[in-house]
């Protein structure tokens, strides 16, 4: 009996379980925002310290500030869709002065760009640039293997652009080409304090990191350095140290999983084969038909088999003590019955008064009744042992059973029969004495349940694979809990009655011994057209080998 | 000079009931509880019957080894084994060690008594020359009612006195329909009726390892047995 509600197995289960393991990339992710925040400060620090710099370098020169330059429409302007892997970084606009480019040049190897402004916020001189040229494609991660470096392309790359901003250098840089230069960072710079700001670009694709520092001549704040930076590089970083964590978390979750599923699948493959035995080992009836081989395992599941075996080796033992019972019960019976049986026999041959013989013979009588009980207990234990050595043979079903049916007839004279059989030869292998002691049990059995005057029909049918043999009669119906169990040994479903008849519930177990060595079946059933029982045995022309 | 009957039997009750009543008889009985006790003494002085038990005591099987010592001692010592078992493996395991009938403790005293008296009869008849006949013929069968043999075309069917019975029973009225019952009340033993279904069984091999084509005894059934004259 296989149960179809296992709704999820081993494997899934532990699948199940895997999925705590997603929490990984998801701590990974925060580490990384950590690192993030971290590279970021870092920058602001840089951004801040380079514009001291600067500024130190033009504290304090008065002269640089006091020329006044006008002419700004002819100065190149930069613009967002110049190629700018073209354009040197190292470039140094020279807008107003060009003693302040001059020092800028010297500080302009950056990836900064860094703007001189004076107190009017003119721009004096610009150096580098916010766009820097685009990583090659050649400097990717050094996957060996193709099919690595396939995944990492096709699939995770996709992957990681669509849960990360991704740095780009296509944005628009809105202050590049200004000749006045306006902000937070450079209003805080000229009022003489360290400005770090942090601002969109004007399309919003990248952040831009400034930092302004005041130039001061004396007491008074001249001008001011601007460094300003976008966090593309860091961007770049944290992506690049966040694809390179989740790859190796995939790549462990990926083998944690296999190497999971296939534990699971041997632990399944296990339990399930223990089950397929453990069900195999006992049959529909619970008979223990083979031992279970207990595994050796040492674990768990080899306890379990071997558990499972010594189980089945304790109800193998017990079913065959059950079986043995009955037939050492009678004999254990006989040698007292046979005591008091040869007692009263000896008295009944001494010289008695005539009304102690009354006694005797009840006795008798009793004694008879007790052996006739034993007799009936041990009949199924017999014809068990019988079925082994029993023979089949040719015979013509039609006539054993007719031939029976003219016995009942005349054994129960007040019982009508109705025999339906084929007309004509029906030849069948198997034993004829058999079928005959069958039939005998049926017949008894429908004689004791059917409605005086109503008839006991006989009916040997041909069928696709082979006959039914059934015996119908009139009666009680049978209580719809016994329907499985009719057929057990030592079941009855008669009430009471003091008829002196042993009821044991051995009779339709006989049958079923029977038709079961015969390759067929028993099965008992309400009538459909009177209220009534029928007991149908089919028998298979093709007999089953035993 | 009475006969002597040895009784070999575990159980002190029985052994005595049997004594008791085959002394009445006008036997003289010895009785053994065990197989030791039993064997010296038949060694000693044979019986002229032994009535054995198979079970004695804690020897399980004590009654049959006791049988074949017995029939070494004496291969004419009619045998009768009297036994609580009565299943088929056992009757034709004693019947096998040269025993003349198998009766279950089923058995009456007075069908015990006639059996006894019936083995005895035998036994003398066979060792005394042709005297007065009564032989029942029917066909290749010759029953001799006295010296209770059979014979088939002329050859010793070799039946236990159980079997001889129930040939004779069937062979008497000839198509006639023999039930159980009456086979039973006839060969004097009172069985269950897979145990005539085996009686019936082992005749029919008997005379079959004569004649092949031996097929007189019929399955009736539903209702018997019957013995079907033979063709030609």
């Amino acid at each position: 009996m296989i149960r179809p509600r296992i709704a999820l197995g081993i494997r899934a289960q532990l699948l199940l379980v895997l999925t705590v393991f997603l929490a990984i990339p998801w701590l990974g992710y925060e580490y990384v925002r950590e690192l993030e925040r971290f590279l970021r400060d870092a920058q602001e620090r840089t951004l801040a310290g380079t514009a001291q710099a600067v500024a130190t370098a033009l504290h304090d020169r008065s002269g640089l500030f006091d020329v006044l330059e006008t002419p700004l429409e002819t100065l190149p302007s930069e613009r967002a869709s110049d190629d700018v892997a073209a354009r040197p970084n190292t470039a140094v606009d020279t807008l107003a002065s060009p003693e302040i480019a001059q020092i800028l040049h010297g500080l302009s190897r950056t990836t900064a760009r860094i703007w001189v402004v004076d107190r009017e916020q003119h721009v004096l001189a610009r150096a580098g640039s916010l766009k820097r040229p685009e990583p090659g494609s050649a400097g990717g991660a050094a996957d060996t293997s193709r099919v690595g470096a396939w995944l990492d392309r096709e699939v995770l790359q996709p992957l990681y652009a669509k849960v990360l901003q991704q740095p780009t250098e296509d944005f628009s840089d809105e202050r590049a080409g200004r000749t006045v230069a306006a902000g937070k960072d450079l209003e805080g710079a000229l009022a003489g304090i360290l400005t770090i700001d942090r601002r969109p670009s004007a399309d919003g694709k990248a952040i831009i990191v400034s930092a302004a520092h005041p130039i001061w001549v004396g007491d008074e704040v001249k001008g001011a350095v601007i460094v300003e930076e976008t966090t593309n590089a860091v961007l770049a970083e944290r992506n690049r140290a966040f694809a390179r964590l989740f790859n190796i978390v995939l790549a462990a979750l990926l083998v944690g999983s296999v190497a999971l599923t296939l534990y699971a699948s041997w632990l399944s493959s296990r339990i399930r084969r223990l089950r397929d035995e453990a069900e195999a080992a006992i049959d529909a009836r619970g008979r223990v038909r083979r031992p279970l081989t207990g595994s050796n395992a040492g674990d768990e599941i080899g306890d379990l088999s071997r558990s499972f075996g010594s189980a089945l080796a304790r109800l193998t033992e017990y079913a065959s003590y059950q079986e043995a019972m009955a037939s050492r019960l009678s004999h254990e019976l006989r040698t007292p019955i046979a005591v008091v049986r040869s007692s009263v026999d000896n008295l009944a041959l001494q010289q008695l008064p005539a009304d102690a013989r009354i006694y005797i013979e009840r006795a008798q009588q009793g004694l008879s009744r007790l052996a006739n009980i034993i007799t009936r207990i041990t009949e199924a234990t017999r014809l068990e042992e019988g079925l082994a050595e029993a023979e089949g043979e040719r015979f013509d079903l039609a006539r054993v059973i007719a031939g029976c049916v003219d016995g009942y007839r005349a054994a129960y004279p007040a019982q009508v029969f109705e025999l339906q059989v084929p007309s004509g030869e029906v030849p069948y292998f198997g034993a004829p004495e058999l079928i005959a002691q069958m039939l005998d049990k049926l017949c008894a059995n429908a004689v004791e349940f059917a409605t005086p005057g109503t008839p006991i029909v006989v009916a040997l049918k041909r069928e696709e694979t082979g006959f039914r043999l059934s015996v119908g009669n009139e009666g009680p119906t049978l209580p719809p809990t016994m329907q499985g169990r009719l057929f057990d040994s030592m079941v009855s479903v008669r009430e009471k009655r003091g008829d002196g008849e042993p009821h044991l519930g051995l009779g339709l177990y006989i049958v079923r011994l029977i038709a079961e060595f015969h390759g067929g079946r028993a099965t008992a059933a309400n009538r459909a057209d009177v209220q009534g029982v029928t007991v149908s045995v089919v028998l298979p022309l093709v007999r089953a080998v035993r | 000079m009475s006969r002597r009957i040895a009784i070999v039997e575990d159980e002190p009750a029985i052994r005595g009931n049997y004594a008791d009543v085959l002394r009445k008889q006008g036997y003289e009985v010895a009785a053994y509880g065990n197989r030791a006790d039993a064997l010296a003494a038949f060694r000693t002085r044979l019986p002229d019957l032994a009535v054995v038990d198979i079970g004695l005591g804690d020897d399980i099987d004590g009654g049959f080894a006791l049988c074949r010592e017995l029939r070494a001692l004496s291969a004419t010592v009619p045998i009768i084994f009297l036994s609580a078992r009565d299943s088929d493996f056992d009757i034709v395991a004693g019947l096998r060690l040269g025993a003349d009938d198998y009766l279950t403790k089923d058995v009456s005293l007075p069908h015990l008594v006639a059996r006894i008296a019936a083995l005895f009869r035998r036994a003398d008849l066979l060792a005394a020359p042709q005297a007065s006949e009564e032989i029942l013929e029917r066909g290749p069968l010759s029953l001799d009612l006295k010296r209770l043999t059979a014979h088939w075309a002329g050859n010793r069917v070799d039946l236990t006195l159980t079997e001889f019975w129930m040939v004779h029973a069937l062979a008497r009225f000839p198509g006639h329909v023999k039930d159980r019952d009456s086979l039973m009340r006839d060969a004097k033993i009172v069985v269950d009726d897979s145990t005539i279904t085996s009686h019936i069984k082992r005749i029919r091999k008997k005379f079959l390892a004569l004649d092949r084509k031996f097929d007189c005894i019929e399955t009736v059934y539903g209702m018997g047995y019957r013995w079907n004259p033979a063709e030609g």
